[in-house]
């Protein structure tokens, strides 16, 4: 599951010229360490959604890699 | 294309479908009632028109039942035209408020609610898609009865406006057809006189031609229309 997210985050950031990040920790900021928009965030939850059937963002935001990991576990 | 339209087996709804498959699309019907209108066209068009029967007074179901088990992630969709809609006729004094909220689930909470999952599709896809919503002329011209009607109405042009704007830089538009009144059920509870007064209001003093709402939907829906956006297209006869 934790590859998955990283391949899925890393494709919208090759989307945006972004380097892929090598590694996501559970304390890794959405917005801030990995530069994700509202738009990036919206693709995120669908790209999740349609892999796991689980809207992360379904009660309240996500601003975590740790909140979506829990989300999923 | 593939397009949702909702409220799709009588009057403006089944036009909509009509001018759809005509021009090649897939259309996915959506209805509370599977009408002998709507069959007639299936089999005429078979393999490009689907139908759920929904409940569409259910939002918090709509989720499930258009998204889950009609619309999945493997259709890729390009519009949703939302005309579902129910009338709530009465003077404002004698305002019931079951009544209100039940006209409410239908005209707007469930197309804000599926209008989030087809962008989510949209965005899924990566498409440009398109969102209609029917409007009202009563939310421009005032007619006696129509307050609460014209308020559900009204939020949905807001909605479309702010939506258009918000999805805009992903490509994703969104307008409104406010259609005049038309000869539908819809408008079948007016009197003869009620409805003469209403036509006399209008430049062209006649009933709002169905099939010229629907074309314009299929209008607004097409890539013809692709810098057309946050709008409200009046097909009203001209009721200024």
């Amino acid at each position: 599951m934790e590859q998955k997210i990283l391949e899925i985050i890393n494709e919208i950031r090759a989307a945006k010229n972004l380097e892929p990040v090598a590694e996501l920790k559970p304390e890794t900021r959405l917005r801030e360490d990995l530069a994700l928009t509202s738009f990036d965030l919206a693709e995120l939850t669908v790209k999740i959604e349609d892999e796991f059937d689980i809207d992360i963002f379904e009660d309240g935001l996500v601003s975590t890699i740790g909140e979506i990991y829990a989300k999923l576990a | 294309m593939n397009i949702l339209v909702t409220g799709c087996s009588r009057g403006v709804g089944l036009e909509i479908c009509s001018v759809l498959l005509r021009e090649g699309h897939t259309v996915y019907g959506v209805a509370r009632s599977y009408t002998d209108e709507f069959i007639a066209l299936e089999q005429q068009y078979s393999g490009k028109l689907f139908f759920k029967s929904i409940d569409l007074s259910d939002s918090e179901g709509a989720r499930k039942s258009v998204f889950k088990e009609f619309i999945t992630n493997d259709v890729v969709l390009h519009g949703y035209v939302n005309n579902a809609a129910i009338a709530y006729d009465d003077i404002v004094t004698n305002l019931n408020l079951d009544r209100l909220k039940a006209m409410y689930e239908v005209n707007v909470f469930t197309p804000m609610m599926i209008t989030k999952y087809a962008i989510r599709n949209m965005l899924l896809h990566k498409t440009k898609g398109s969102i209609i919503h029917i409007s009202s002329i009563s939310v421009h011209t005032g007619y006696k009865g129509l307050a609460m009607y014209a308020s559900s109405k009204g939020a949905l042009e807001a909605f479309s406006k702010d939506t258009a704007r918000e999805w805009g830089p992903l490509g994703i538009r969104s307008n409104v057809v406010v259609p005049g009144f038309m000869a539908t059920a819809m408008s079948a509870s007016l009197t003869e006189d009620q409805r003469d007064k209403i036509y006399a209001r209008t430049s062209l003093k006649a009933a709002t031609s169905v099939n010229s709402v629907a074309e314009t939907v299929a209008f607004l829906l097409s890539d013809k229309a692709c810098s057309i956006t946050g709008q409200n297209v009046h097909v009203d006869n001209g009721t200024i």
